[in-house]
């Protein structure tokens, strides 16, 4: 084995000998002596950073994963706690052990723009690691410790940038924006260098199990196998229970998962209902002729357009009617262009929201602070509206929104108002534990966005029990979506681990 | 390190380095730096270039450095410093580069004395992998007859040591050179480290080959594999690749009764 030799300390002591000094103090030879002692990492095994970390109370399910990453994982990891348990504690208390152990220093962190500012504070104020924000035009190469935004990452000259660096270690945060092998990002990351490499997600598994196969070949390509045996052994064999478990066992060899249940912390419990609604014959009408559309025109047989609508119809009219009235622009026949027009008649003359109603009764019954989450802008200015003429003041809230504004929006809905209007892509990084009450207004095909939204609310620091309402109007695609979503998350408790709940239990 | 700990560390190494210690609150320090303190730990070298480029008056930071924030009510009043916090890094750092090299003689013990010369290097050495194990040799060499002893440092620490000779004394001249005493000490460490138990460095290699075995069978049947292959295979030996490290920290030469 090799032995390296550092430091030019022989030379130099040569030279003071020769010229007879000068010598340096004593104390100070002590001193540094001690010093080394005292930093010394006497075993293999063990974290030494936590006894750095004066500003950060970690919890042991924390310590425990570090621990497991770097020992028995090799430090190549992903990260899926469930939302809110500190996955950015572990990933930092994980890189800080290996700057100290000198085997990692220059490292590369890869995240949503929007979660950008706060990595770089964490790792500033909590683990004392000296990281930047990359920007345009930041010297890449003078910083050991870069965050970075994936999609500036992805692009020329960015990406060409980060190839001519040498990183030790790459983390990724949310790292299911990778789930799909024939982006961009996916590609970028597939042909960087990951000596250590740490993918953080709540949610390995959001549609289908091929999502876990191509996070996992990122990480240790081969570990599931490679493509065709893998679709072969997992896929192809859906319902086999054998075929899971050892998929099951595969997964979490380079998986941690803490769940809140595990974390010996009291958690508060989550009641979830799924509340059915009943549409006015009114808004019956109307959904029906929306689905008779595809029977008029072929033009309007793209089911994506059809879903898209349906489930707009099931949100508000505002939000089907810009919809329908770009397709009005598009229609070409005078039976095409009739047909919307009737339905656009009928739509602008419904005074009755069903489902908005529901809304103002869950809030004035649980007279509290209130999160509703919907998918559509239109909804969300028609609910801010609706909600003032009922004498509820509410603030609204986007994904797009900046740090300060965002901070402005979470001081005013727990000072001012009543209710938080979030869109979809408001659902991560804010936090809001002062709030117990979730209402999924709209519901996505994607359970663990559910999960996400929830996570905002029920997580560390929430000190009381938090009542998610899950809205959907029966007898319409929201039914459909409800059954999916159960069947996607059957998909996820067999291959990665339980769930908390997300959907009203089935007894 | 508590923040008693710090304070007294920070106490000692600016009193030993000369900078003055303007008030001592027992949970704060205020410290004037010296010019070349100021070099060392403040991280601000372009205004020393231009300060000695134009010849301007310097003017040395003044710290305030607050060892104890449970006990302070402004923390805008000071640096807050703690272990763990870069300024202290930084200072361990400066540290080690100012406590590098000693010459020392024993004193005490009345009348006159013959001093025997010995030289001693304080090693660090260091396993790696993709985990790490350090661990510290203090080896000193009679330079009249080359014995060697381990635990020197704990040794001498325990002597009353001075940078003079004491009166009345005389030191023996040695008989190995120091420059060759220090081959002799380099070539101890070696012994020690190919005598040490490698079978971390045997673990590392397993996990190496089976990590490796994993990213095969990835690629199996893959006539020409891709360049992704050759990168993931750099990670891998970047990672296992067992190394070792030997590190001075410190040495010197000591005269003792």
């Amino acid at each position: 084995m090799i032995i390296e030799r550092s430091s030019n300390w022989r030379e130099d002591f040569i030279e003071r000998f020769e010229q007879d000094g000068p010598w340096d103090s004593w104390t100070l030879y002590n001193m540094s002596y001690e010093i080394e002692k005292m930093n010394l990492i006497p075993e293999f095994s063990g974290l030494q950073a936590p006894k750095f970390l004066t500003n950060i109370q970690l919890l042991p399910h924390q310590v425990e994963a570090a621990q497991t990453v770097i020992e028995k994982m090799n430090g190549k990891a992903i990260l899926a706690d469930e939302v809110g348990l500190g996955k950015t504690i572990e990933a930092g208390l994980i890189m800080k052990e290996y700057m100290i152990r000198g085997i990692v220093k220059k490292v590369l962190i890869l995240v949503p723009a929007s979660l950008q500012n706060q990595w770089v504070t964490e790792l500033n104020i909590r683990f004392f690691i000296p990281a930047i924000a990359y920007r345009k035009n930041t010297p890449i190469e003078s910083y050991d410790v870069v965050v970075m935004s994936m999609d500036t990452a992805k692009k020329s000259p960015h990406r060409e940038k980060i190839y001519e660096q040498d990183y030790d270690m790459i983390i990724i945060d949310e790292a299911h924006k990778l789930k799909n092998h024939k982006t961009q990002i996916y590609e970028f990351v597939q042909s960087l260098k990951k000596k250590f490499c740490l993918l953080l997600t709540a949610t390995p598994i959001q549609n289908d199990i091929f999502e876990i196969f191509y996070l996992v070949s990122l990480l240790k390509p081969g570990h599931l196998g490679n493509y065709e045996t893998f679709q072969a052994s997992f896929a192809a064999t859906k319902n086999s229970i054998d075929g899971e478990r050892y998929l099951k066992e595969l997964v979490n060899q380079v998986m941690v998962r803490n769940r809140r249940q595990d974390t010996g912390i009291e958690w508060t419990t989550r009641k979830v209902e799924t509340i059915p609604i009943q549409y006015t014959p009114e808004e019956r009408e109307v959904y029906d002729m929306i689905s008779e559309l595809k029977n008029v025109s072929s033009v309007f047989s793209s089911s994506f357009t059809m879903v898209t609508l349906l489930k707009e119809m099931c949100s508000s009219k505002e939000a089907t009617f810009l919809t329908l009235n770009k397709m009005l622009q598009k229609s070409i026949t005078k039976e095409e262009h009739d047909y919307i027009e009737e339905i656009l008649a009928k739509l602008i003359k419904l005074e009755i929201n069903s489902k908005a109603e529901k809304v103002i009764e869950i809030i004035e019954k649980a007279n509290d602070k209130v999160i509703i989450f919907t998918e559509y802008r239109a909804t969300q200015a028609y609910l801010q509206w609706y909600l003032y003429t009922k004498g509820i003041t509410s603030v609204l809230f986007n994904g797009k929104f900046s740090k300060s504004k965002r901070d402005w929006v979470k001081q005013l809905f727990r000072q001012r108002d009543q209710v938080l209007i979030a869109t979809e892509s408001g659902g991560e990084g804010i936090n809001l534990q002062f709030c117990h009450h979730v209402i999924n207004y709209d519901l996505p095909w994607n359970p663990m966005k559910l999960e996400q939204r929830i996570g905002r609310v029920h997580r560390l620091g929430q000190e009381e029990d938090v009542h998610v309402y899950n809205l959907a109007i029966e007898n319409t695609i929201e039914q459909k979506i409800l059954d999916l979503l159960e069947s996607k998350i059957d998909v996820f408790e067999k291959v990665v681990g339980e769930l908390d709940d997300i959907l009203t239990r089935k007894a | 390190m508590y923040a008693e700990q710090v304070h007294d560390y920070l106490k000692t190494f600016f009193k030993e380095t000369d900078c003055e210690i303007v008030s001592d609150e027992g949970h704060m320090l205020s410290v004037q730096l010296t010019i070349d303190m100021d070099k060392r730990i403040m991280n601000r070298p372009f205004y020393w270039q231009y300060i000695e480029a134009t010849n301007s008056p310097a003017n040395p930071a003044r710290l305030n450095l607050i060892t104890d924030r449970t006990k302070i009510q402004n923390q805008f009043l000071g640096e807050i410093i703690h272990f763990g916090s870069g300024r202290l890094h930084q200072i361990f750092k400066s540290t080690k580069e100012l406590g590098s090299f000693v010459r020392m003689y024993q004193h005490g013990n009345e009348g006159s004395k013959m001093l025997t010369p010995y030289f001693c290097v304080n090693y660090k050495v260091s396993y790696y992998c993709d985990q790490t194990k350090e661990v510290l040799y203090s080896l000193g060499i009679n330079l009249i007859n080359g014995e060697i002893e381990d635990n020197f440092h704990e040794f001498v620490t325990k002597l009353a040591l001075k940078p003079t000779i004491p009166e009345k004394s005389f030191c023996l001249q040695y008989i190995i050179k120091p420059k060759r005493a220090l081959e002799r000490l380099d070539s101890m460490i070696q012994n020690i480290i190919q005598n040490d138990d490698h079978s971390w460095a045997e673990e590392a290699k397993k996990r190496w080959d089976k990590e490796l075995e994993v990213l095969d069978y990835f690629y199996e049947g893959v006539e020409e594999k891709p360049e992704s292959y050759e990168i993931e295979k750099k990670g891998l030996e970047e990672r296992f690749n067992p190394r070792i490290k030997v590190e001075i920290i410190n040495g010197g030469l000591f005269f003792l009764q």
